[in-house]
């Protein structure tokens, strides 16, 4: 009898196994990894219904509940992260589609092209695999290595291109990453070494502050903002991002860094938040603060379409920071539906943004912002996708954007905290400076624009403008995915403790 | 008691020398062996934390983690590898942080 | 005979750290993944003093023995290319890049690095504080663990851990193995350059009397693995120090396996892994529940299965890349010999 833990063993399992299977067919690769992602969306979907019908969840793998085996936690925030990766996935999937099948066409060098087709399928299944089952995990040690498999596979992805910017950038992406993973582990480490238990749920339960309490939290902190690439710590992002092949770009940038946030979340919202003292989420909030003014500031300052775009996520990245203390002032829960729709309305954006900079990469053969001029009379449709985009990037209404900074500005205004409101307004005229940059060159009216003969299969401009259709969407239908969040959520802090045995 | 202390403080040095190496080393290949030093440093503290007294029976748990570490170690320590070889078949050297600005130079790619 | 022990333990805790040291501090590449490899067998002894005998195995096969012919096998292809690369630019010019910059750092700015060190001082000592203030959970999930053993279906403690309770981690694993491999493939391509080059007698012999028996080696491992150290991890590492003798002799047979069966063979594990997990869910139960009382069963049909995997996946981690198009991975031929006889004889 499927019901909610079926899908959700579904959503871990079936992404593996077509993994395996597309690199055993490699020439099959591109259709199983479709099929892999609609049968992925379609769990998804499954899930989130039946979740809404019988509410939060623990479902013990291999039968041993939680001390001793690995647990399956399905809570309001987990379904919507997994349902905002299945979306955009599945988008990115019809896209990535498009994008191979277009490059393996018109290049003389079918070789390489198909070579790059034949190797993303399989890694990025497997990184979607492992998204969902870092979700979906109650695990710190399962969660360790659910982070492993996002890092390599981001890596693989990262290099795949194989230009020499590329491989630079991917080595860098990876020694952060070891590093990350290596501090992450540690605290792990040191967490089991003084509770002796690895369940985050009984975790919460056991914390009190000790200094080995205090030197795991550091730990688990530092590589996890490794490895969400907060500033000053952002430095790996930016090339990797940039460099990357354009469905690529969007799953890093898209997806990628919210499975880390995800886990700063649970640790600092959740597990650690009895413990932890204000100023502490001040500092990362101040951190978020810079994150926004210096990614905003140098992605004003880029030549380059793409290293914009990824100069813009290390910004973007600073408001989900930004939210942390205010999350710990808001007494009610408005601040943490903020911060879940600034994750989503983010993640649908910038994946958007990166396929639609991908589409004019690949039309003008080039993405200098200055020669784009007058793109829109060759690429209508992908022009408008960007600024769709950028519109919820910018937070203008009625976007995701808006509606999350909206909900962080009440809160800091009635927490008295006004200071993050003025940084939350600075970080929207900032990013409407940038996509006004870019913006204003895309849509200025030229007669002829020098392009390149291939047209873009229509799959790729249409994903990019549903996705960013999405994100705008995503403030009028807000109502929606919060609800699922009241229905069953971690929040407020410690409603979901009971389900523990 | 105290010679697991030892073995604890054994452990978190490698963890440091491993750091300091991983950050502090050019060569990339240096870096890597860095990085795989801090891991065990990791992996020594988790054993020595299984040993506990001598009335309480070893704890295969942290066995089983160090086992899945290993593992985990060797296989981004052989995706590192090759990168390290194309980097260096790329741009004639195995260094993190190139003379010509920061590898952002560089054309971008679709 | 204590107090030699426990000389023994504190010359192994002093010995670790300065090895590490020594290592990154050589200027000489050779000489540190030498120093690393020798690291790694200490490490292993390590662990047979911590009583985790599977850990040393794991340790001494992959962690030392693998790990180090990866990174014998990279620096040897990166000599190579800085060869060719000198050759093509008549000048020595580029020797300087290798040792001398992160000494004239040093000499250039001690301060930033008498800092670093101080800093990591500072780290090493309040962390080795905070620990030896707080004192562990008695146990950990040792007891909840000895307490379910009778239902895991083996006799090992560290195989139920891996294969039973913490299946799902396992699982993952091999999917990071799995992935490892397919990065490899995706980065590069394993070059033909020495295709007529013919293994000496000692290399044959060896191999022609090596390879049998750690096959044998590696199937015991498995089988044992249910009731005492070993099991598909130490396992599949012989199996895989077997391939990568091959590899080393240069094997027509190996150079033969089509590329299609490789792939299946680097799948094989973690699929069948994954589907008996899928299965278990057949009878009503959760992922990875096996039903009644044939757990063990499952577990060794699992484990053989990924110790061939790993096997397999760990040989063409070595080969370094995938294969070229008419036949299968050869390798390096000067540098390997001294790792894979010292891996024979772990074996």
């Amino acid at each position: 009898m499927p019901d909610t833990a079926f899908w959700a063993v579904c959503l871990v399992v079936v992404p593996l196994f077509f993994a395996l299977i597309c690199f055993v067919r490699s020439d099959q690769a591109a259709v199983l990894g479709l099929l892999a992602a609609g049968l992925n969306a379609l769990a998804a979907l499954a899930m989130t219904v039946f979740f809404v019908r019988s509410g939060p969840l623990r479902y013990a793998i291999g039968g041993w509940q939680a001390p001793l085996g690995i647990n399956f936690s399905i809570d309001g925030l987990s379904v919507l992260l997994v349902a905002m990766t299945a979306v955009t996935g599945l988008s990115v999937s019809m896209y990535a589609r498009g994008y191979f099948s277009l490059r393996i066409g018109s290049a003389g060098e079918i070789n390489r092209h198909g070579h790059q087709r034949a190797f993303f399928w399989p890694v990025w299944l497997l990184l979607w695999g492992a998204l969902n089952g870092l979700f979906l995990s109650a695990d710190l040690f399962n969660v360790y290595v659910t982070l492993e498999i996002i890092g390599l596979s981001a890596v693989v992805l990262t290099a795949l291109s194989g230009k020499p910017a590329a491989r630079l950038a991917a080595m860098r992406y990876l020694l952060v990453s070891l590093l990350g993973s290596c501090s992450y582990l540690f605290g792990v480490a040191l967490l089991y070494r003084s509770y002796g238990i690895l369940d985050m749920a009984a975790l919460a339960r056991l914390i009190s502050p000790a200094p080995l309490m205090w030197a795991s939290l550091a730990l688990l902190t530092t590589g996890l903002l490794l490895k969400t690439a907060l500033f000053p710590l952002h430095f790996w992002l930016p090339p990797a991002h940039a460099n990357a092949l354009a469905p690529v770009s969007a799953i890093l940038s898209g997806l990628v860094v919210k499975a880390s946030f995800y886990l700063m979340l649970r640790l600092w919202g959740d597990i650690f938040a009895q413990v932890l003292p204000f100023a502490a989420y001040v500092l990362l909030g101040v951190l978020g603060c810079g994150a926004v003014l210096w990614g905003a500031v140098q992605a004003l300052l880029q030549k380059r379409l793409k290293m914009l775009i990824a100069y813009s996520t290390v910004a973007q990245l600073g408001y989900l920071f930004i939210a942390l203390p205010l999350i710990r002032l808001d007494p009610g829960s408005s601040a943490w539906e903020a911060v879940i729709l600034l994750i989503m309305s983010h993640a649908c954006a910038k994946s958007a943004m990166f396929m639609a900079a991908g589409s004019i990469f690949l039309k003008a053969g080039h993405d200098r912002i200055d020669d784009l001029a007058g793109i829109k009379e060759v690429l209508p449709i992908s022009s408008f996708a960007f600024v769709l985009a950028g519109v919820s990037l910018m937070g203008f209404p009625p976007s995701g954007g808006f509606v999350g900074k909206w909900l962080l500005l009440g809160v800091s205004l009635a927490g008295g905290e006004w200071w993050w409101g003025v940084m939350l307004v600075i970080g929207s005229l900032l990013a409407a400076g940038y996509v006004y940059r870019v913006a204003s060159r895309l849509l200025v009216f030229k007669v002829t624009f020098f392009s390149r003969r291939q047209s873009i299969p229509p799959v790729m401009e249409w994903s990019a403008v549903l996705l960013a259709l999405l994100a705008l969407l995503l403030g009028l239908l807000a109502g929606y995915p919060l609800g699922l969040l009241e229905a069953g959520s971690p929040f407020p802090l410690h409603a979901c403790r009971e389900v523990m045995p | 008691m105290n010679t697991l202390f030892l073995y604890t403080m054994s452990g978190l040095a490698l963890f440091a020398i491993g750091l300091h190496g991983l950050i502090r080393s050019s060569h990339l290949l240096r870096k890597i062996l860095a990085a795989n030093l801090m891991s065990s440093g990791v992996f020594l503290i988790m054993i020595v934390g299984a040993c506990g007294t001598d009335q309480v029976m070893i704890d295969p748990v942290p066995h089983a983690m160090v086992l899945t570490g290993i593992v985990v170690s060797v296989s981004t320590t052989a995706v590192a590898l090759v990168l390290v070889c194309l980097v260096q078949e790329t741009t004639n050297r195995a260094l993190l942080w190139q003379k010509r600005k920061r590898g952002q130079g560089g054309r971008t790619d679709a | 005979m204590m107090d030699v022990m426990g000389f023994f333990d504190i010359v192994l805790a002093l010995a670790l750290p300065w090895l590490g040291w020594r290592l990154l501090a050589s200027s000489d590449l050779f000489r540190a993944v030498v120093l690393f490899i020798s690291l790694g067998l200490l490490m292993s002894l390590t662990w047979v003093r911590l009583q985790a005998p599977d850990v040393a195995l794991a340790e001494a096969a992959i962690g030392a023995g693998l790990t180090g012919a990866l990174f014998l096998s990279a620096l040897r292809r990166l000599e190579r290319l800085s060869e060719s690369e000198r050759r093509l630019e008549h000048a020595g010019k580029r020797e300087e890049d290798e040792t001398i910059p992160p000494e004239k750092r040093r000499r250039a700015k001690p301060v930033a690095y008498v800092l670093s060190l101080f800093l990591l001082v500072v780290f090493v000592l309040l962390l080795g504080w905070s620990l030896g203030q707080t004192p562990g959970a008695k146990g950990g999930l040792g007891p909840a663990v000895a307490g379910q053993m009778g239902q895991s279906g083996v006799q090992s403690q560290v195989t139920a851990v891996l294969l039973n309770f913490r299946g799902y981690d396992t699982l993952l694993e091999m999917m990071v193995l799995f992935l490892a491999a397919l990065g490899v493939w995706s980065l590069t391509r394993v070059r033909q350059t020495q295709q007529g080059e013919v293994p000496g007698p000692v290399l044959a012999t060896l191999v022609r009397l090596l390879v049998p028996l750690m096959i044998i080696v590696a199937g015991y491992l498995v089988w044992i693995g249910s009731s005492r150290a070993g099991g598909a991890f130490q396992g599949g590492a012989v199996l895989a120090a077997a391939g990568v003798l091959l590899l080393l002799a240069n094997v027509t047979v190996v150079r033969q396996v089509p590329a299609g069966l490789l792939r299946w063979a680097l799948v094989l594990g973690p699929l069948l892994f994954l589907l008996t997990a899928v299965a278990c869910m057949g009878g009503g139960g959760n992922l990875l529940e096996y039903p009644g009382q044939s757990a063990g069963v499952w577990i060794l049909f699992i484990e053989s299965a990924t110790a061939v995997s790993i096997g397999v996946t760990l040989a063409a981690l070595y080969a370094g890349g995938r294969p070229p198009a008419p036949s299968a991975p050869e390798k390096d031929n000067e540098e390997g010999p001294g790792s894979g006889v010292d891996k024979g004889g772990k074996a």
